[in-house]
């Protein structure tokens, strides 16, 4: 697959703070990549390096294999942290500016209004609109020079939860249309929920990296109930059972490898034991980032 | 080039500030500089109060070729004006952050350097050209004779008059850039004139050869005060080459601070 973004020891210190550390990267065409991490890990910092703002102390990277430059960044759509356009123009007028600076056709700014369901507002002033309309209209000069690349960095920061499922939605069609897309976030269900890949940074040091998928594997976890006394002794006489935890009245099995919640069922049933309540818990990217964050 | 400029106007053109204040300049430069008469009629009138006589056809205020120097003079002492619309206009780019995004949608640190500095450019051409329409004007009207060697008499004083302003627009640019506050950097441009006259009285008895290279003494040794020939004083009416050198070489260092700090800080 070609590699859209490639970073080789990225590093930016602010005087003695170092916000972002050795970082190595890449990110494919087609991935939909998240990159996680607590307040101040240096995503933001990472993203504005990226995109010529922010100067790196040492390291370099490259888009489509090419040296950074203006022009590489007119392929790429980018709303880093807030949604930044000129108060005093009209919604119209700040993506004719945009489309000016990017230097793309201005035909494409009804199609993205369209997109991001502006198009009645566009003739109103930026600084009237809604924090919501504030970030679709990012999305849209985002769009308007059809990237290959989308960077999003906190979307849905500060939106309501209409608002956010927008935004999630339209990411969605965006990447169904193959856009490589990096979003950067601290919702970790929405990652979860559009990304393919993602990374985790902490304190500007990357911690992990991989797809979402392997999000779910390893050790199953099966919540059980039933209507016996000594469900925990028999659960613990169990060959797959690795540890054991009481909850709300019910137990949290966690298996050992290659065990799956099917076996765990039979083997009570040939206990005599029916299973009043047994549901298999699929581990959630919190649950992982929390391991994560706390493992490095 | 001229799309950078495109870019540059376009942020202006539907900003009600930037119609404001460039309306308030052009048109107190257009009214100042043709009521000239109106102020020596004034004169003569407050003489007479007194039992003293002036006899305002004696001074030949709008005479080709005098009318030149003595326009763009005047016409210089209003260019704060221009220069705090310079300051808006850029620290704007920065309280509002714009740009930062300027540059993350693809235009480079010296291209948006560059598109400030073409407004620059376009807004000192346009007080050149008025003050030379004006100047052009109110000549035809009040010269006695109208012959070609009078009129382009003196004429070198508008590529100084243009010095004069982008000078001082580049500055503002400078300090703007630098500062990035527009209250703080309006106050310094109203009183760098002052400071530097503070420091120039107090260099002025150990190193008074260096008092012409000071930026703002510059621009009054390019184009000198006129108005004392009508007091029989001899004035400088012709263009000193270090002047100039002195001036342009003021207005390279500004942009090129400029340009540095874009250049090297994160935005």
């Amino acid at each position: 697959m070609e590699t859209v973004l490639s970073i080789q020891s990225l590093t930016k210190n602010f005087g003695k703070l170092t916000a972002v550390n050795n970082l190595n990267l890449e990110v494919k065409r087609g991935q939909v990549f998240g990159m996680l991490g607590p307040n101040g890990s240096g995503k933001t910092t990472t993203l504005g390096m990226l995109m010529g703002v922010t100067n790196p102390t040492q390291g370099s990277f490259s888009w489509f294999g090419e040296a950074p430059s203006n022009e590489v960044r007119k392929k790429i759509g980018a709303v880093l942290e807030h949604p930044i356009f000129y108060p005093y123009l009209t919604g119209q007028k700040n993506l004719e500016l945009n489309a000016m600076i990017k230097q793309c056709p201005p035909e494409n700014i009804p199609n993205v209004l369209e997109l991001v369901e502006l198009t009645d507002r566009r003739d109103d002033k930026y600084k009237t609109y809604s924090l919501g309309m504030k970030q679709r209209l990012a999305i849209a000069s985002a769009l308007l020079n059809d990237p290959t690349v989308l960077i999003l960095d906190e979307p849905t920061n500060g939106l309501d939860p209409m608002g956010i499922a927008e935004i999630r939605g339209l990411i969605k069609k965006i990447a169904a249309n193959g856009k490589t897309i990096i979003l950067a976030s601290h919702l970790l269900d929405e990652v979860q929920k559009v990304c393919s890949h993602f990374a985790v940074l902490k304190k500007g040091n990357l911690v992990h990296i991989g797809p979402v998928d392997d999000v779910g594997k390893g050790s199953e976890v099966v919540e059980v109930g039933a209507e016996v006394a000594n469900l925990n002794e028999v659960l613990l006489n169990f060959t797959g059972t690795s540890s054991i935890i009481k909850e709300n009245g019910l137990y949290e099995v966690t298996l050992r490898d290659g065990f799956h919640s099917k076996e765990l069922n039979r083997f009570l049933f040939d206990q005599g034991v029916t299973a009043s309540h047994i549901h298999t818990k699929k581990r959630s990217l919190e649950k992982m980032f929390l391991e994560i964050l706390a493992g490095s | 080039m001229l799309h950078l400029l495109k870019i540059d106007l376009k942020k202006m053109m539907n900003y009600r500030t930037f119609w404001v204040v460039c309306g308030l300049y052009f048109i107190t430069l257009a009214f100042t500089t043709a009521s000239g008469m109106e102020f020596l009629k004034w004169l003569a009138n407050t003489f007479e109060d007194f039992g003293s006589e002036l006899n305002i056809n004696r001074i030949p205020l709008y005479h080709f070729p005098d009318v030149w120097l003595n326009l763009v003079w005047f016409s210089g002492c209003l260019k704060i004006v221009l220069a705090i619309m310079v300051v808006i206009s850029v620290t704007n780019e920065f309280t509002y952050r714009t740009v930062r995004q300027n540059i993350i949608d693809g235009m480079s640190r010296s291209q948006f350097l560059f598109s400030k500095l073409l407004t620059n450019v376009l807004l000192s051409l346009m007080s050149v050209l008025m003050i030379f329409v004006i100047g052009l004007v109110t000549g035809m009207i009040y010269s006695p004779v109208i012959d070609m060697q009078n009129i382009i008499t003196d004429l070198e004083f508008f590529p100084a008059y243009f010095l004069e302003i982008f000078f001082f627009l580049s500055y503002a640019l400078m300090m703007s850039i630098l500062i990035q506050r527009s209250g703080l950097t309006i106050i310094l441009l109203l009183l760098s004139q002052m400071i530097e006259a503070i420091i120039t009285a107090n260099i002025d008895d150990v190193l008074p050869e260096i008092i012409p290279f000071f930026p703002m003494r510059s621009i009054w040794n390019l184009i000198k005060f006129p108005y004392q020939r009508y007091a029989f004083q001899e004035i400088q009416d012709y263009l000193k080459f270090s002047s100039v050198a002195i001036v342009v070489g003021w207005i390279v260092i500004f942009n090129y601070l400029s340009y540095l700090k874009l250049k090297k800080s994160d935005i």
